[in-house]
């Protein structure tokens, strides 16, 4: 298939493995979908020392479940990945470990206090929910059958995240203050996260026109805004001066993009924002640490006639 | 002898011996579980392939909602998860010094060890437990029995894939080790809660054999700790030597293992004396409390049944 048969049958769910793509398709998808499994499992990584600071057993539980979840997709992602045929998982997991992995700009910032959680919890994974509904519509077949399961957890997730803002808001003065100062500084963040208006956006055309990307990253941002301003507004979170949003005719909203901070994004997408890196690099000692571990199972394999092991998983 | 289940009262009408006794037994049981449910969730994503950071997430969540459990019995006796957990004194925990043992930054033969060490130990407490005198107790064991096979499966998986390398079995030597002593503190008698007696309080080591005899006589569970101890040696022990592991214990199975004073570790956490990893790990998981100034933990999901 060539690329104009591409764009001429990009619809939902349109290609699989069994249909011969261009190279070009192939690594946009993969770039796309490997971007998206990178996240998942920095996500994880952010959160995961808040399951032991949860005050109570049943939030520990849930933020428990709620890393291993988000393990769960990066696994599905590979996988769906994978099916591309232009890279396989350990590649894309040692990418990740150098360094050249890229991820979502939130996950380049650190985390250091339980009244952020729902930063994340909330707003962040409410925005990619946002996203990846729209994905189940993506023209590669198993990056949208992978949305299925995500979209289905992630709804949880949001909810797990909104219980959280809400008690805290609901909380002592004290909690209240804390939480306004951690939405403060990381709304900008947030708005951020469907990336640079569309004349600044690198990749969208041709993901778009090839079925992959479903919708702009404004139309996104603006639905977006229109669903969480009121939401945050309604726990009584105060929306910052900046970045300026402005408040159409029609009650929808629109973000002044000149009052965020791009270079910022910018070095952030290149894995060269400092916080960031010590996160990229804290993932990959944990991983160096486990080398050992993944030669033991490599010899046991190949010994074994080259079958990967499954049964200690 | 235990008694006849019958012979136990009703929640509310308990006298101070059988309070004291349920009360030793659930927190030595709810204990274990939160702490090594606290430590199992440091491999959470930095485990070795992302299929194992799975599964032990899903151990970790198993052996946290088991402690949900217990703690919830205690509630018979007016506890609520803020005495029992997050404003309890440090030292008033009771569970073995196996499960708050820190983990060393990669060793993954650790978690599998431990929790092989740890999930034998269950099962049989667990079989003791089935026909407690105290309905409560004996109701939940049929549902953690039927996630605790899985784990020890698990483990021994793991286990004899890394004994099959002879440098992942070194590091399960020195592993072993290392926790042995620490595991055989999960059959060491308890001090009983402050203010039961004279043996509590603040004096370290303060043991009562009496109350654990209570729990036998009283029928809460139905093996002492001495059974359950030498049944657990004479499977972990013929089990980890088939794997070519030397455990470090006097004595031989046909005479029984010998569990001496000097086998035990100096901290055995039963009795209110723990290492200092544990007062690290409880600063840790009270810090969001502290710090917020809270005096409930949130109850988000529904009491047990």
């Amino acid at each position: 298939m060539n690329i104009d048969t591409v764009k001429e049958r990009a619809g939902p769910r349109e290609f699989s493995p069994a249909d011969e793509l261009p190279r070009e398709y192939r690594e946009a998808a993969t770039r796309m979908i490997e971007f998206h499994a990178n996240s998942e499992i920095m996500g994880a990584y952010l959160e995961r020392p808040f399951i032991r600071q949860a005050p109570s057993i049943d939030r520990k539980l849930a933020f428990s479940a709620k890393v291993q979840d988000e393990i769960g997709h990066g696994q599905l992602l590979y996988r769906a990945a994978e099916s591309l045929g232009v890279k396989t998982r350990e590649e894309m997991l040692d990418d990740l470990a150098n360094g050249d992995g890229k991820f979502l700009n939130c996950f380049h910032y650190p985390m250091e206090s339980w009244v952020e959680t729902p930063m994340i919890a909330f707003f962040v994974d409410g925005a990619a929910m946002r996203r990846q509904a729209t994905l189940r519509r993506t023209s590669w077949e198993p990056y949208a059958h992978a949305m299925d399961k995500v979209c289905f957890e992630e709804g949880f997730h949001v909810k797990h995240g909104e219980d959280i803002l809400s008690e805290l808001m609901s909380g002592s003065k004290k909690e209240q203050h804390m939480t306004q100062e951690a939405f403060e500084e990381w709304w900008p963040r947030i708005i951020q996260f469907f990336g640079p208006t569309d004349d600044k956006s690198t990749h969208h055309d041709f993901a778009a026109s090839v079925g992959l990307k479903q919708q702009s990253n404004d139309d996104l941002r603006n639905a977006f805004l229109d669903q969480y301003i009121p939401k945050a507004r309604k726990y009584g979170l105060e929306i910052p001066d900046e970045p300026r949003i402005r408040e159409r005719d029609d009650g929808t909203y629109v973000v002044e993009e000149d009052d965020l901070n791009w270079d910022e994004f910018f070095t952030i997408a290149k894995n060269e924002f400092e916080p960031g890196l010590g996160q990229i690099n804290g993932r990959k000692t944990a991983q160096e640490a486990v080398d050992w571990v993944r030669e033991t199972i490599e010899n046991d394999a190949s010994a074994a006639g080259g079958h990967a092991p499954q049964a200690a998983d | 002898m235990a008694s006849s289940p019958d012979e136990f009262s009703e929640p509310d009408d308990l006298d101070e011996r059988e309070r004291t006794a349920l009360e030793t037994l659930c927190k030595r049981l709810a204990d274990d579980e939160f702490v090594l449910a606290e430590r199992y969730t440091e491999w959470q994503v930095r485990a070795p392939t992302l299929e194992s950071d799975l599964a032990l997430a899903n151990n970790a969540q198993d052996e946290l909602g088991h402690a949900r459990l217990w703690y919830d019995v205690l509630g018979d006796l007016g506890f609520g998860e803020r005495e029992l957990v997050y404003e309890r004194d440090p030292d008033d925990f009771r569970h073995s010094t196996l499960v708050e043992r820190p983990f060393e930054d990669g060793n993954w033969a650790d978690p599998v060890l431990r929790s092989y060490l740890y999930d034998v130990a269950e099962e049989l407490r667990l079989e003791a437990l089935a026909d407690s005198s105290y309905p409560k107790i004996a109701d939940r064991v049929e549902k953690i029995q039927s996630e605790e096979s899985y784990h020890r499966e698990h483990a021994q998986n793991w286990l004899e894939r890394l004994a099959d390398d002879e440098e992942s079995r070194e590091r399960l030597q020195t592993t072993l080790d290392e926790l042995f002593a620490h595991a055989l503190t999960l059959f060491e008698p308890c001090a009983p809660p402050r203010g039961a007696n004279e043996a509590s309080g603040d004096k370290p080591r303060a043991v009562d054999p009496g109350v654990e005899a209570d729990i036998v006589d009283l029928g809460l569970r139905t093996a002492t700790l001495e059974e359950l101890g030498e049944e657990w040696l004479s499977i972990v022990v013929p089990y980890l030597e088939s794997l070519d592991l030397a455990v470090p214990i006097d004595g031989d199975g046909d005479d029984g293992f010998e569990v001496t004073a000097a086998a035990l570790p100096d901290e055995r956490g039963r009795d209110g004396t723990h290492t200092d990893a544990w007062a690290e790990l409880y600063d840790e998981f009270t810090r969001t409390y502290r710090e917020l100034g809270r005096d409930e933990p949130t109850a988000i999901m529904d009491a047990p049944e």
